[in-house]
């Protein structure tokens, strides 16, 4: 088996979801590893999920999202995620007896208010970047957020 | 539709007045004015006349021309940047006789692309904003409330660092103008004689790493007197004449506020939050001493030893341990 075969071997296998391929023939034996298999990470670590996604390879990423295990996670991450830039203190209304700016399956248009962020007197009012509609709302009126932390996951329209 | 037109000399009327202003005090003959201008005498006449009904005390003798005599304290733009010592607060100020909240304006000022330092004032606001709905009493002809624009090159999580800027400046615009001694209030409160005599209200419009505009407001209560304060405040609530006795021209002590703003504002740009931190902590006098943090039925108590980079304030536990506080309701141990 000559480089080209190998290329060609490993082409093959890196289009299916195969995370490990042994084979030998006469005197060669081919072994091919994929990924660092962070799903094991997880079940050997539970403790520390943090570094495992940022840390990973990106040719680890098929393998988690078709593992079984690691399918419900990825129905619910469907959307994009509105995130905060600051560390603050979230509010849904503008008021405390106010309607709250959005509620879960309503549609909002490009630059509506989402939500505030407040930080030390600083009031950030989170607007919609596109025409999306509101798939889950991630916390609750006057919780503490840290910076980065998903606010709403949003269905691109 | 704005109100504001009839009361800020516009166009010729402007340049009457800011040739008038210019004269230090000397007459100057409508001859001139004419020349300079390139507008006929009777033309000089109707805006000397305009200026007379905006509130202007303008004499004129036959041989010599206009003299101004006094202004109006109506915080026109003219009359604020007439020796405004200032880089970038204060390059454009619009005045408005009344607005909803000048925050609200300035805001969609800067959505439409105003510029770093553009000012917003207003005699009285209709809807003058709090925090979470709240209401900033806002009467015409005694206070000021102001909003400025600021686009910084900073990270929005920085943004804070801004809350605490504003307040130092405010705190120094009252010390100059009153001889009065404020104390700053964790984050930005300030008082005298433990009575607040302003609100600070900023506003942030951010991308994720990106700040476009910061919207600092501010609301003085200079010249309110007792009666106009509603009965039902949150917090007892005084003004600067209230508590020096002196009436405070709002014109001059706008002027001495955004040349504050735009000197410390000039060191935070130069030299980060060090220089604010420090002077915020001076100003509030709070280093070493005993609180207890209220927020929500839960309280923590400690010795003041700081503010962070994002205005958390610090404080040292039982045993030592440092605890940072975020939000609450700061008093001292013995009041």
């Amino acid at each position: 088996m000559d480089i080209k075969d190998i290329k060609l071997l490993i082409k093959a296998v890196t289009e299916t979801d195969i995370t490990e391929f042994e084979m030998e023939s006469g005197e060669e034996r081919i072994y091919l590893k994929r990924g660092h298999e962070p799903q094991i990470v997880q079940y050997q670590a539970p403790a520390a999920p943090l570094y495992a996604p940022s840390v990973a390879p990106q040719a680890a990423a098929p393998s988690l999202s078709a593992a079984p295990a690691a399918a419900p996670a990825a129905a619910e991450e469907k959307g994009e995620k509105v995130s905060s830039p600051i560390v603050g203190t979230f509010y849904r209304a503008p008021a405390p007896d106010a309607a709250p700016f959005v509620e879960v399956g309503q549609v909002v248009e490009k630059g509506q208010v989402l939500c505030i962020v407040e930080a030390m007197k600083l009031m950030n009012e989170i607007e919609a970047e596109f025409k999306c509609r509101i798939v889950k709302i991630c916390r609750e009126n006057a919780e503490p957020v840290e910076y980065g932390d998903t606010l709403f996951v949003v269905e691109k329209l | 539709m704005s109100r504001s037109a009839g009361m800020a000399p516009a166009g010729s009327g402007e340049k009457v007045l800011s040739l008038l202003q210019g004269s230090g005090g000397e007459f100057v003959s409508g001859a001139q004015i004419s020349r300079s201008l390139q507008i006929s005498r009777s033309a000089v006449w109707k805006q000397i006349n305009t200026l007379r009904e905006l509130g202007y005390r303008i004499s004129a003798e036959p041989s010599k021309g206009y003299r101004l005599e006094s202004s109006p304290d109506s915080l026109l733009s003219p009359q604020i940047r007439q020796g405004l010592k200032s880089g970038v607060i204060g390059r454009r100020i619009v005045s408005l006789q009344e607005a909803g909240s000048t925050n609200t304006v300035a805001f969609r000022l800067a959505e439409e692309g105003g510029e770093e330092g553009t000012v917003v004032v207003a005699d009285s606001q209709s809807g003058g904003k709090g925090r979470l709905g709240r209401v900033w009493v806002s009467p015409p002809g005694v206070n000021l409330y102001c909003s400025v624009i600021l686009r910084p090159p900073i990270q929005p999580m920085s943004a804070p660092q801004l809350t605490f800027l504003s307040v130092v400046a405010l705190a120094r615009a009252i010390e100059q103008s009153t001889g009065l001694t404020p104390r700053i209030k964790w984050p930005n409160d300030i008082l005298v004689n433990g009575k607040k005599v302003a609100g600070l209200l900023n506003e942030m419009s951010a991308e994720t790493d990106k700040v476009n505009f910061v919207i600092l407001g501010i609301g003085v209560n200079l010249n309110m007197t007792l009666d106009q304060f509603p009965s039902d405040l949150r917090h007892p609530a005084t003004s600067l004449f209230l508590e020096s006795g002196v009436t405070v021209r709002r014109t001059d002590f706008a002027r001495c506020l955004l040349q504050e703003l735009d000197g410390i504002y000039a060191t935070f740009l130069r030299e980060g939050y060090g220089p604010v931190r420090g002077e915020w902590l001076q100003r509030s006098r709070l280093a070493g001493e005993r609180v207890t943090v209220s927020n929500d039925g839960n309280v923590t108590s400690g010795v003041v030893r700081g503010i962070d980079e994002y205005g958390a304030l610090i404080l040292e536990g039982e045993g030592g341990a440092m605890v940072q506080v975020v939000a609450g309701d700061v008093r001292l141990a013995g009041d």
